[in-house]
């Protein structure tokens, strides 16, 4: 049942981690491809909440958590909101048209992965061994490291957060 | 006396001069001023000579290898190894020099107390004179060819600022000027013949004794060597040198300055440019004669430069009207002998004919001067006659200076020419690919010394003798100022043609500062090119600052000239009749400048078969010749009308074209160079340059400016082009290697 | 989890940018550019905890500064996700302010600054 695929040994681990991988960059690639702003966002939720088991497999429990709660259930919703309100004013507005420059950004995108993808392959695929230990991505670990090591960038964040706020109803406001 | 009190006879001319230039203005402008500033400005000369013939009866009792003593002073520079200091060489050249500057100088210093007596600016020009004194001994006591060259330029200089000593008059300032860049040609040759000696030095640092490289008691001895294996150099430093001389001594092409030099004061061409000055060149080769031993072709162009130049100048002496300036080209031709004399290989014939020709020149000079005071300020030659019963003390010794130019025998210069034309038929020297050259300079210096007769007699004559005082025929008129300095006697300087383009600018300046009001008569013909007065316009009268004098007409009697003027006459006139003789007794000058063999020519023969006779029959002839043509007065076809004279005879006056041509060439060739550098390279190159770099900024923000579009995405896939591209060099540097 | 390569979460994340990169410079809609800002950040977040865990030091395990770089890769994704939810907030902001302002997002109409 192990068979190798080029030099990697086929675990079912690794089949999970292709099913998930898998489908997750084909809501990426449907992030991109619609026209249909609603049904880029759906496929980005999609995109996030796959990430969020693969954090789980990557032993970040504590971050897929965050990613679901913040990212999918903070931002996303946001996206969607101000999709429904700009899509009441002008349903014609969202669709695309045709642009000559578009073959151009795949031609450099695709560029960019194969340099970088290259550069990472040769080197890395023999590459499996895990250094953390288990448990290091729970909320103990975290909130450990987070309070006393990183309590400065800690500070400074919450700070960006307030401005934000302040940011955001400003420009909300219909009179300044 | 000891030879440390050099230094004395250096600094008494230039406390003279510091006297004459500080002091002399403050003392007013009295008859008892002017007694005092005479006083001042003879007292230092003479007593510098006074210490000169101290030092050298000092240096004669020595035994002859004995004579050469170098008197240190401080460094002036003392640079990576290279050492100059202020050190004066204390032997027999030196010293003859130095007596014949400060004994001459002396003597024309007390002729000028009467010659400029009515000289508004009195203390200048003594200043002026003190000063070119200090510099030519500085010249010749120099004991490093530096020293010599700071006395060099100092001549320069004070013979620029003494031609041009009435400077109001425009003509005296250019006159000036042309001798200054002249000049400047040669000290530009001479420069490049001194850089290649230090090259020299430079590459054979271990064959010189010491770090004073310069002083000749160092570089000569180690010259020889390296000279010997490098003939090639030797006769490239040679020119180059010989180049400096032919500047400073008036050789064809570079003589074009001298004959315009006698628009100064005539003691100023006594001294500076008869008996001193011009002598510099002579003086260089004998001081470096080492190097010119080693080169038998610079010597033969030197013969026969010299040779050439005394022909060119004695055949225009023919065709000149003015008194001073037949004088001043037999000056030239008399250098030309003595550079006949160098390039033979007899190095002290030159330095003799120097002495010898400083006494009768500086003589003829004074004398001219005293004719010329006394004819109220005539100078020229068709106005005079008969004038040796008006001025018998002029006349006489002017005689004796006409005798001994022309070789009259047992006179002065009859021993000189001799030594000169014997060297040079004898010599071996210059030959070139067995051309015997000093045989061809020799043959023609003895044509030259016939023709030298000639002229002389003819100036003499046209002068003296003759029963008619032809300037009885000039009516009694106002005084003109046109004829008084006729710009054609004085040669070609003003001859722009003011109507040319160049100059309308300047034109228009003029007419709209002063515009043209009519009735207005015009006696000269050239409006004035400078509006702000840098000159004062040429048809003003710039004379009447200097001297006041009446007009030479019919009613004119001459008169002799007071004793400052006659004594320093009749001193030269004794030098000159037995100062040959004297010096020639037993070869003693001979042995007194060159004891022993020269280094490499050794012994140079100065005997040639029948010599004596030759040079007879050509001074006699020439004196026979010349009394026969103008005994009796000016000939008909040589008179005022100058249509009236023969072909020959006008080509001699304009100096057979080549002062004309010269002068074109350099003020309108050099006009039209700067015109077109201004109007090709400073416009287009460098304005291009300048203005351009504006214009491709300009361009490229312009161009640059495009890339703005304010399209968003439009700067995102920029920057995504810049981070593929980035990455991917990196990478490829990466596997690759480079710059790991 | 065992078994799976490190490749394998550094391919699927670096996909994920490029995927994100393209969508910027291709989508005319600012929202759904936003939307591609936000996948580029996730990929970025997978590569650190990916790296995170896979521990890809020379550094013996134990080691005091390998333990603390175990803890940055999330460190570092914490912060990342608050930068990214501040800034939607005001982008999405900005996008409103506009759209009440000219009735189009079409980013390429938005050309004031151009030169």
């Amino acid at each position: 049942m192990n068979q190798s695929l080029g030099g990697v040994t086929i675990t079912p681990n690794l089949l999970l981690f292709g099913a998930l991988g898998g489908a997750a960059a084909m809501a990426a690639v449907g992030v991109v491809a619609f026209n249909n702003a609603v049904r880029s966002a759906l496929c980005l939720v999609l995109n996030f909440f796959l990430l969020a088991i693969v954090y789980f497999t990557l032993n970040a429990e504590m971050m897929g958590i965050t990613q679901v709660v913040v990212y999918t259930g903070a931002i996303m919703v946001l996206f969607l909101f101000v999709i429904m309100l700009l899509n009441l004013g002008a349903p014609q507005l969202l669709r695309d048209r045709e642009d000559p420059k578009r073959w151009l950004g795949l031609l450099l995108g695709f560029a960019l992965f194969a340099i970088v993808a290259g550069q990472i392959f040769p080197s890395l695929l023999s590459h499996t061994n895990i250094g953390a230990v288990d448990g290091y991505g729970s909320p103990q670990a975290i909130g450990r490291t987070l309070f006393t090591q990183y309590v400065l960038p800690f500070e400074a964040v919450s700070i960006l957060l307030l401005i934000g706020i302040v940011g955001s109803i400003l420009l909300a406001k219909r009179r300044i | 006396m000891e030879s440390n009190s050099i230094w004395l006879v250096i600094l008494l001319p230039i406390l003279g001069f510091l006297f004459q230039a500080l002091i002399g203005p403050r003392l007013g402008k009295g008859a008892g001023a002017k007694k005092t500033l005479g006083i001042a400005a003879v007292l230092p000369i003479a007593l510098s000579f006074v210490v000169g013939l101290l030092i050298t009866l000092n240096l004669a009792g020595r035994a002859p290898s004995d004579r050469s003593v170098v008197v240190a002073g401080p460094d002036w520079i003392s640079v990576m190894g290279l050492r100059l200091p202020f050190e004066w060489v204390v032997d027999p050249l030196s010293m003859t020099m130095v007596l014949i500057i400060t004994g001459i100088g002396a003597l024309i210093h007390l002729y000028s107390t009467g010659y400029m007596a009515q000289e508004r600016d009195y203390s200048r020009f003594f200043a002026y004179l003190n000063l070119f004194i200090a510099a030519m001994l500085i010249l010749v006591l120099g004991n490093n060819l530096a020293l010599l060259f700071i006395g060099w330029e100092g001549v320069g200089l004070c013979s620029y600022l003494l031609i041009g000593f009435w400077y109001k008059d425009v003509v005296n300032a250019k006159a000036a000027n042309k001798a200054f860049i002249v000049n400047r040609i040669g000290d530009w040759s001479l420069m490049l013949g001194m850089f290649l000696i230090v090259a020299l030095i430079a590459t054979n640092t271990d064959r010189f004794a010491g770090d004073r490289y310069l002083s000749y008691d160092v570089m000569l001895p180690a010259l020889q060597g390296i000279l010997q294996d490098n003939p090639g150099m030797a006769t490239a430093i040679a020119l180059l040198l010989f180049g400096g001389a032919a500047g400073k001594s008036a050789q064809f092409p570079l003589y074009l300055w001298l004959p315009d030099a006698m628009a100064g004061p005539t003691p100023v061409s006594a001294l500076i440019h008869a008996a001193t000055m011009v002598t510099s060149g002579v003086v260089l080769l004998n001081r470096m004669h080492v190097v010119f031993e080693y080169s038998p072709l610079a010597s033969a162009i030197i013969c026969m430069i010299g040779a050439f130049t005394a022909l060119f100048a004695a055949l225009i002496a023919f065709g000149q009207t003015d008194i001073k300036k037949v004088l001043a080209y037999s000056t030239v031709s008399q250098l030309g002998f003595m550079f006949v004399a160098c390039g033979a290989g007899a190095y002290w014939a030159g330095m003799f004919h120097v002495t010898t020709h400083a006494f009768f020149k500086a003589l003829l000079f004074l004398g001219a001067g005293a004719v010329i005071h006394a004819m109220a300020h005539d100078q020229d030659m068709r106005n005079y006659g008969n004038l040796r019963k008006y001025m018998p003390i002029t006349f006489g010794t002017m005689a004796v200076g006409w005798l001994a130019i022309s070789g009259f025998p047992l006179l002065s210069g009859f021993f000189s020419k001799e030594a000169i034309i014997g060297s040079a038929l004898a010599s071996d020297h210059p030959t070139v690919q067995g051309m015997r050259f000093g045989q061809i300079s020799g043959w023609v210096a003895l044509g030259v010394a016939a023709l030298t007769a000639l002229y002389m007699t003819r100036l003499t004559c046209l002068t003296f003798f003759g029963k008619e005082e032809r300037w009885r025929n000039i009516p009694a008129t106002e005084e003109t100022h046109d004829e008084r300095h006729s710009l054609a006697d004085s040669g070609t300087i003003l001859n722009e043609d003011l109507s040319s383009p160049r100059y309308a600018a300047a034109r228009e300046l003029e007419e709209a500062e002063h515009p043209v009001v009519e009735n207005v008569v015009e006696t000269r013909t050239l409006p004035s090119v400078d509006p702000h007065g840098f000159f004062y316009k040429a048809g003003e009268e710039p004379h009447k600052e200097h001297e006041h004098h009446h007009a030479l007409d019919q009613n004119h009697q001459p008169h002799e000239v007071p004793a400052s003027m006659w004594i320093p006459l009749a001193v030269l006139a004794v030098l000159s009749l037995i100062g040959g003789y004297a010096l020639e007794t037993n070869h003693a000058f001979r042995h007194w400048l060159y004891p022993q063999e020269l280094p490499v020519l050794g012994q140079v023969p100065a005997a040639y078969p029948n010599l004596l006779y030759l040079s007879l029959a050509a001074a006699i002839g020439g004196l026979v010749l010349g009394w026969l043509f103008y005994s009796r007065g000016l000939p008909k076809d040589q008179g005022h009308d100058e249509s009236g004279w023969n072909p020959l005879r006008r080509a001699e006056r304009d100096q057979f074209g080549y002062d004309g041509a010269a002068t074109t060439l350099a003020v309108q060739g050099g006009g039209d160079l700067a015109t077109a550098l201004w109007q090709w390279f400073d416009r287009s190159v460098i304005d291009g340059i300048v203005n351009g770099s504006g214009l491709v900024a300009r361009g490229a923000g312009m161009a640059l400016r495009l890339l703005q579009t304010g399209v968003v995405r439009a700067y995102a896939l920029m920057m995504l082009v810049g981070v593929v591209g980035i990455l991917g060099y990196f990478f490829y540097a990466m596997t690759t290697g480079v710059g790991r | 989890m065992n078994g799976v390569p490190l490749v394998a979460y550094l391919a699927l994340g670096l996909f994920m940018f490029t995927t994100g990169v393209v969508g910027v410079v291709i989508r005319r809609n600012p929202i759904v550019i936003f939307m591609c800002i936000e996948l580029m950040l996730n990929a970025v977040n997978l590569t650190f905890l990916a790296f995170a865990r896979y521990q890809y030091t020379k550094l013996p395990v134990g080691d005091l500064q390998q333990q603390s770089s175990m803890m940055a890769g999330q460190m570092m994704v914490i912060f990342v996700m608050a930068v990214a939810a501040a800034e939607v907030a005001v982008g999405l902001g900005i996008i409103m302010a506009i759209f009440r302002l000219r009735q189009n997002i079409d980013i390429d109409e938005m050309n004031l600054l151009r030169g």
